[in-house]
């Protein structure tokens, strides 16, 4: 069977697309290895998507889920790992080993944690080194945690972290951090975290589990120790692009070039929308609304093309 | 038996569950931040602090690993 359009990622951005094509009846299939993408990792509460004053990450997740249900659209749970164009088909091979057919693609992976590149980090994830503070942040009950990363992110992370934690250490590595104002408040109210700016983590060590981390203060460039059993790294993300990278452009971010108003790449029938693509505002409303657009113009490609 | 250890804020936990209710598989969810006896229990088997762990008769499959789960459970 050949598909009219398939759908990578089941975010904001892929979840509002398959809604738009299940209202065009489309023939179209959702792959995503979660559903919610980033959403429904978000440590603290959305209060900018209209229609809610105020909705947790994961409720939010579960209502796009719910919507999804309602348009009867099933998502394949699994994972892309390579796109091929023949002719103007593309073929997708996954990871649990199927290939599908389609006319159209809209890629909506959003983006994965950017890792933060010191010794020790790889060897200790799920040793006390963490992504997702949503999901494995309960697991350090009264322990001592670092969070790396002084932005919105990293004091989100934070703020959730004091219900569960001891004591926290956030550390930035340039000389002020930048989240707002009120996500500082919030984290100093709970009394749990201590700031250092100028703080260039240099490794994590331990046995089987994390045990320390040590970072180089850049101002007195001494080096000091923290005895942590959790790093949970928040310094950003990098777009989950690299299955296409033969068919479309990247900017210096690894994000895919698009048009700004068809989100179709430099390859036609491909669209991509969300986090994954150069867009400068990564929200959850934009992504959503990209998501909608590719869907769109997705629908004009394939109406064009279509044997 | 099936055994799932999770965090109430988990989503691949969620993802987990639902996937398995879908196959109709019987299992038993663990909440380690609240049981912190079976929290040990989960670090002590699967040798990390990740959730979902999950316990299908001894065997130990750390985070939703389709492709694993699908061939302990024989699940297409």
């Amino acid at each position: 069977m050949i598909y009219d359009l398939i759908i990578i990622g089941a975010g904001p951005a892929g979840i509002s697309a398959a809604i738009y094509s299940a209202r065009q009846k489309l023939n179209f299939l959702i792959i995503s290895k979660d559903v919610g993408g980033q959403v429904a990792k978000k440590a603290v509460d959305i209060g900018n998507y209209p229609g809610f004053a105020k909705i947790s990450g994961p409720d939010l997740a579960k209502v796009f889920e719910e919507q999804l249900k309602e348009n009867e659209i099933e998502i394949a749970l699994d994972e892309v790992l390579k796109i091929e164009k023949k002719e103007n088909k593309f073929f997708i091979s996954t990871k649990s080993g199927n290939t599908y057919e389609t006319l159209a693609l809209i890629i909506a992976t959003g983006s994965d944690p950017r890792p933060l590149e010191v010794e020790g980090e790889k060897e200790f994830i799920g040793k006390g080194v963490s992504y997702c503070a949503l999901c494995d942040g309960p697991v350090f009950k009264n322990k001592t945690v670092a969070v790396i990363g002084g932005g919105n992110s990293g004091f989100e992370t934070a703020s959730f972290l004091s219900n569960y934690v001891s004591k926290i250490y956030i550390l930035e590595s340039s000389d002020k951090v930048i989240a707002d104002k009120e996500n500082q408040d919030i984290v100093l109210k709970l009394g749990k975290a201590e700031v250092t700016t100028n703080a260039k983590v240099l490794n994590i060590k331990g046995d089987n589990f994390v045990k320390s981390l040590t970072y180089k203060d850049t101002k007195s460039s001494q080096e000091k120790k923290l005895d942590v059993s959790g790093v949970f790294i928040e310094i950003g993300y990098l777009p989950a692009t690299a299955f296409v990278k033969n068919l479309v452009d990247f900017s210096d971010r690894d994000e895919i070039i698009t048009d700004l108003e068809t989100y179709v790449t430099k390859t036609p029938g491909i669209f991509a929308a969300g986090d994954c693509n150069k867009g400068k505002y990564k929200q959850i409303i934009a992504a959503a609304g990209e998501g909608a657009k590719a869907a769109l113009s997705a629908y004009d490609y394939i109406l064009k093309t279509k044997p | 038996m099936v055994k799932i250890y999770t965090t109430p804020t988990c989503v691949y936990c969620k993802t987990l569950i639902e996937y398995l209710k879908k196959h109709s598989v019987d299992f038993e969810v663990i909440d380690v931040s609240k049981d912190e006896k079976q929290l040990e229990v989960m670090i002590k088997d699967s040798g990390q602090m990740g959730v979902p762990v999950v316990d299908i008769d001894g065997e130990i499959i750390v985070g939703f690993d389709k492709e694993k789960i699908d061939k302990l459970l024989k699940i297409n």
